[in-house]
């Protein structure tokens, strides 16, 4: 265990991958509590916008969250692949509605790399960073970043 | 200090539950005064003796002082040598809140200087004995074991007091290791088991023999010294108190010896001890000594000075001033939130069994489903809605708590404040068992004690004030907890000096809170609840008893935020109540279920007034437009509508009446409904851009039921309105669940719940939506365009009326405050006895007549079902068969009493475009059933004999004033007509000495019915004319605004039968 603290640089994170429009999207696997396609989403008038609305989670009520909308980009598209990632953040399920999801992806944490201003048309700030794959480059979201209110 | 946490904690438990009841126990003794409840006394006594005896033993040197003086104090009021006064029971009740911080508050106990207490309960013990033993009570001794060992700082008055009583002294030592520990028992117990042989003076552990960590030998024992007075010989000891009897001392005279006589104090007992005799010099000084942080510096002097009993009583008031913020204090602390509650055993059991219960249908359900028997699923479904329905029932039971745990405490913040402000009063409590949620008892506790305080403050008067008034010199609040409808409700009312509407509205405009516009429409009651405005303070000067910056505005608030809502009334000069209502829990809340475009919204039951429901017809008369608001018009009174969709800026929709398909609906306002001319001409061409061609329904939907107008009627504070939803659903309870943070700055909800089908609908908040709408601002533009039509209607009478058919073109039209019921029965059970018709109804028999009886009217069709309005009169019930559609509603009365006018037919309007009769029942019974109205006949024949009694009768409508005249003359008296009040007026001055009675129309122009009565009553020569007023429409402002000018009674025009009783009852006929 404290083997593993010590050389966290070199040890090896799983992100979860996931499109946003076009944008290739990943965050700590670890941050995920579950990913669904339940869409019997209320709406909530007067919320902002990128609120998509609020979803029944077994009994507790989860935010669902248009990360299209939230990161700057286009709405997500209402297709089939859609998927809700339901990560805990401060004791509180929260759902980010993606275009589609994609693979798991294993990287070391010195892989990953700082994040420009803007990565396809996303602000920066949303962003921990960049990881650089054989044949993509994926945003690796700050989750806190992205669920603050 | 004692370290074991669990001992300790259960030693805090068990004396704060002790002191539980101490504060009511005191007052009763109080009130007793000299006839002393012994049991009583014992009880508190005893919760005073056992909170020393644990002290003792844990270290807690300053709660074991303290108590122990509390005791004595007790003892002596026991023995009936001392009585209880209020200056005593004062200082007994501070020295009691005093002990409960000292065990909320456990860790810091032993810094706390209760030096005052203890000065101020010596001296009552003092002032009990004779001189000679007053030294006794601050004197204490030390004990020399036979070995040498001494055990310190007793108090020699004690010793005295027992062996006085004969009583055997033993010093007892446990062995905390060996005779406690290793039993298997617990300190505590030891300790009570003791109290039931005989007394615990003192306890203490001897630290002092255990020895230190660098002493070479683990020591073997900790000793655990008991001081302890019985009737039981020594002999006896060793099986009592089950230890060698090595370790239990009989105490003699030789063993004790005075302080002074040892030199040496150990440093860990000083602390105990030197509280004691400095408090002397501390008594003569009334200098304060240095003050530890959590001791608030204002009870020092006044318990030092309360206490002693000399004290002139004016300076009471001016003392205890100073004792409110340590009552605060401690108000606050007994506030902090409990973190374990105490549940009835036999409730857990249920629970257990339901939870039990639960688990058998579960499996039965689930084997149900696999095997796919429906019949199984079925009766396992319901099984579990009940369990459900009882598991959370009996859950919320396990919530409840008496509402007494909050209410007792009134009576001392009563008692106190009532001291302090040189006032008496009285507290009654009623209700003390109602039950409520825990945390909302927790939450109303500041409200309520705001309220309370409020009361005694500025409500009730002084004894002297009082006297002036013609009042009882004590005052009297009353709190009063009950249930009703679902709801706890909670009155505090008190029989003080009232709220002055004049003065409140002249206060909250100085103050800049509203405008003297506003203030002009307001009534009464409006005017008082002026005060739940924020920034608005009645009492000329903020004192400190209630005024503390924080305003009525926020117990509003506190108490909406809980779901409640309050309410006030009050007559000046006479009290004020003051209601509070409460929903038993947060949690669950019965919820009236809307919807708007695609998603359900839940509205709480407690903000919900009525359903409304506009059909399509009439939405264009209903809802008019003030300003750019919508307001609907309700009983006579304007409502303003908010339209849900248009607040949350949702699409609203309508259902198709008949494919059942939801369009979007493109109104653009709410009473945007094209008239009919508009439709022949357009209306194919505006339906088309959008809506697929359908075929046309015949009727155009905006006349079809469904494209009618849904409203719930909420109320949120004092903000009323409409709510205009799509659609209303079922009435559910609802489970309230927290949203998300990214939706905590929408004001529009209070939450959301689950519903039966898994998804969720949001909760509205009533009154955020009142204030995201502005609706202030509505008000004042409805109250505006309510003077305005009042002014108008000023000229025509309003009146209800209910309207019905005969045949299929004739309309009729009768007044509805003559009406009982309408009611549809089966033709078949109508029988025809002679000529008459009767149906069996409620028990007796109802004659039915139609209207072709009595005149020229067609007769009515044969049907399966027959419409019978049912009217009464003379105490008597009759049916009237009719026609559909009845229909009731208010309108200006503009009669045509001639050109249709026959027998039973009064006269004739336009109603809704149709020719309407109006039909007078009186006739048209009299002309059926003349028998009815014999009696009036032979008392009017009498009364032509004796001289006829001379009314007169102002009214400007030709039409009621010839209904009204004819059936007064009818009935034998004379009339004297005026067209207005001003032509009445000159008519009374002249002919004063005939009239007997006044009969005056409210609204006429020239000089109205107020006008009229207040100068008949203003001049003595006409003072002694009884004035009854007619009105259309009895409103309570009306009432009020008569009752000041001087009007006897209130009739409704058309009520003939009411009318006449009133008058023969002012005129002292029979």
């Amino acid at each position: 265990m404290t083997e593993m603290n010590k050389d966290s640089a070199s040890k090896d994170i799983e992100f979860a991958t996931f499109y946003v429009g076009g944008a290739l999207c990943g965050i700590d696997i670890l941050n995920i509590q579950e990913i669904n396609k339940n869409f019997e989403i209320t709406k909530v008038p007067q919320a902002s916008d990128y609120v998509e609305g609020i979803l029944n989670l077994r009994g507790r009520i989860v935010t669902i969250i248009d990360l299209g909308k939230k990161l700057g980009l286009d709405p997500v598209n209402k297709d089939k692949d859609n998927r809700n990632i339901i990560v805990n953040s401060d004791d509180e399920h929260i759902g980010l509605l993606v275009g589609s999801i994609s693979d798991v992806v294993l990287a070391q944490k010195n892989d990953i790399e700082p994040a420009p201003s803007n990565i396809g048309g996303a602000k920066g700030k949303f962003f921990q960073g960049v990881l650089k794959t054989e044949t993509q480059l994926i945003g690796i979201l700050d989750i806190d970043e992205v669920l603050k209110d | 200090m004692f370290e074991d946490d669990e001992t300790l904690q259960m030693y805090i438990e068990e004396s704060l539950d002790h002191l539980g009841d101490i504060e009511s126990d005191l007052l009763t003794i109080e009130e007793a005064g000299e006839n002393i409840d012994l049991d009583l006394v014992n009880n508190v006594f005893r919760a005073a003796h056992s909170v020393k005896g644990g002290a003792g033993f844990m270290g807690l040197t300053t709660i074991k002082d303290l108590s122990h003086h509390l005791e004595n104090v007790l003892g002596l009021i026991r023995t009936n040598e001392l009585i209880p006064d209020s200056t005593r029971i004062s200082v007994l009740l501070k020295g009691f809140d005093k002990l409960e911080t000292l065990l909320k508050n456990i860790e810091t106990s032993n810094d706390v200087d209760v030096s005052d207490h203890i000065a101020a309960l010596e001296n009552i013990t003092k002032s009990s004995l004779p001189e000679t033993q007053q030294d006794m009570v601050s004197e204490v001794i030390n004990i020399v074991l036979q070995d040498g060992r001494i055990f310190q700082q007793v108090s020699l008055y004690e010793i005295e007091k027992y062996k006085a009583e004969g009583k055997n002294l033993f010093l007892v030592e446990y062995d905390l290791i060996n005779d406690i520990q290793r039993k298997g028992k617990n300190p505590i117990e030891v300790l009570n088991s003791l109290q039931k042989t005989g007394t615990i003076i003192d306890s203490r552990i001897d630290f002092d023999s255990v020895g230190t960590l660098d002493d070479t030998a683990v020591p073997s024992r900790i000793p655990f010294q008991v001081l302890f007075a019985s009737i039981i010989e020594y002999d006896m000891t060793e099986t009592l108190f089950d230890i060698n009897k090595r370790y239990i001392h009989a105490i003699t005279d030789q063993m004790i010896v005075s302080t002074s006589a040892i030199e040496v104090v150990p440093q860990s007992m000083a602390l105990a001890g030197k509280a004691e005799p400095e408090v002397l010099i501390q008594q003569e000084k009334t200098a304060s000594p240095p003050q530890t942080v959590l001791d608030p510096p204002a009870p020092k002097t006044t318990v030092a000075q309360a206490a002693s009993p000399a004290a002139p009583p004016k300076e009471v008031g001016k003392i205890a001033k100073e004792t409110v913020k340590p009552v605060e204090k401690d108000l606050q602390v007994a506030a902090k939130t409990q973190t374990s509650l105490r549940v009835n055993v036999g409730l857990l059991d249920t629970l257990m069994n339901l939870a039990g219960e639960l688990v058998l249908s579960r499996n039965q359900l689930l084997q149900g489903i696999n095997s796919s028997n429906s019949k199984a699923t079925e009766v396992s479904g319901q099984r579990i809605d009940m369990i459900t329905s009882e598991l959370q029932e009996a859950i919320m039971k396990t919530r409840m708590q008496p509402i007494a745990n909050i209410l007792n405490k009134f009576t001392r913040v009563v008692r106190d404040l009532s001291q302090q402000l040189g006032k008496t009063i009285e507290l009654e409590i009623e209700g003390k068992d109602v039950e409520l949620d825990k945390t909302i008892l927790e939450s109303i506790n500041d409200p309520l004690t705001h309220l309370v305080r409020n009361s005694v403050d500025h409500g009730i008067e002084t004894p002297l004030e009082r006297e002036q008034m013609g009042k009882q010199p004590t005052g009297t609040i009353m709190l009063k907890a009950f249930h009703e409808a679902g709801q706890v409700n909670l009155v505090i009312s008190d029989d003080g000096k009232g709220l002055y509407p004049e003065k409140i509205s002249a206060s909250a405009i100085d103050k800049g809170l509203v405008t003297e516009q506003q203030v002009a429409d307001m009534s009464e009651k409006n005017k008082m609840e002026l005060i739940f405005l924020p920034g608005f303070s009645t009492a000329k000067e903020v004192t400190d008893v209630s005024g503390r910056g924080v305003g009525m505005d926020v117990v509003v608030t506190n108490i909406e935020t809980l779901g409640g809502i309050i309410e006030l009334d009050s007559t000046p000069g006479q009290g004020t109540t003051i209601q509070i209502k409460l929903p038993l829990t947060l949690a669950i809340i019965p919820s009236q279920i809307t919807s708007v475009g695609n998603e359900r919204y839940a509205l709480p039951q407690v903000n919900l007034n009525e359903l409304l429901r506009i059909p399509a017809a009439q939405v264009k008369e209903k809802i008019e437009t003030v300003g750019d608001a919508a307001v609907v018009r309700l009983r006579g009174e304007l409502l303003p509508l908010l339209n849900l969709s248009e607040m949350l800026g949702i699409e609203r929709t309508y259902t198709d009446s008949k494919g059942k398909k939801v369009h979007r609906d493109r109104r653009e306002s709410t009473a945007d409904r094209r008239s009919k001319h508009h439709l022949t001409t357009e209306d194919a061409l505006s339906d088309a851009p959008d809506a697929p061609p359908v075929e046309r329904e015949k009727k155009d939907r905006r006349y079809h039921a469904a494209s009618a107008i849904n409203i719930a009627v909420v109320s949120a504070g004092a903000f009323k309105y409409g709510l205009i939803v799509d659609q209303l659903h079922d009435s559910e309870e609802i489970v309230v669940k927290p949203v998300g943070r990214h939706l905590k700055k929408c004001a529009a909800y209070a939450g959301a719940t689950i519903m039966g089908d898994g998804k969720v609908a949001l909760i509205l908040d009533i009154s955020n939506l009142a204030q995201m709408a502005d609706l202030s601002t509505i008000f004042e533009a409805g109250q505006v365009a309510k003077a305005a039509e009042a002014a108008a209607a000023a000229a025509k009478d309003q009146v209800a009326l209910l309207t019905f058919k005969n045949g299929e073109k004739e309309h009729f039209a009768a007044p509805l405050n003559l009406v009982e019921r309408i009611e549809r029965i089966q033709t078949s059970d109508i029988e025809q006895i002679g000529n008459k018709k009767v149906v069996q109804y409620r028990g007796g028999a109802l004659p039915l007549y139609e209207l072709a009886q009595v005149a020229d009217f067609s007769p009515l069709s044969q049907k399966e079902q027959q419409e019978v309005i049912v009217f009464k009169v003379k105490d008597r019930e009759l049916g009237l068969m009719v026609t559909p559609p009845i229909d009731a509603m208010e309108l200006s009365l503009d009669i045509d009493p001639s050109t249709l006018k026959q027998t039973a037919i009064s006269g004739s309007m336009i109603i809704n475009g149709h020719t309407t009769l109006l039909v007078d029942i009186f006739e048209m019974i009299k002309t059926l059933n003349p028998d009815w109205f014999v009696q009036e006949a032979n008392v009017a024949a009498e009364m032509a004999k004796d001289g006829e009694k001379i009314i007169l009768f102002a009214e400007d409508s030709a039409f009621f004033r010839n209904q009204v005249k004819g059936f007064i003359e009818e009935d034998g008296f004379k009339v004297i007509e005026a067209e207005d009040g001003l032509i009445a007026w000159e008519l009374l001055k002249e002919r004063v000495d005939e009239i007997d009675l006044v009969l005056t129309d409210l609204e006429m122009p020239n000089m109205d019915g107020f006008e009229f009565t207040k100068r008949i009553k203003e001049n003595p020569e006409y003072a002694h004319l009884k004035v009854i007023a007619l009105t259309s429409l009895a409103s309570e402002a009306h009432i009020e605004k008569g009752k000041t000018v001087g009007i006897d009674d209130y009739q409704i025009k058309l009520d003939r039968e009411k009318l006449m009783k009133t008058v023969r009852k002012h005129l002292n006929l029979s």
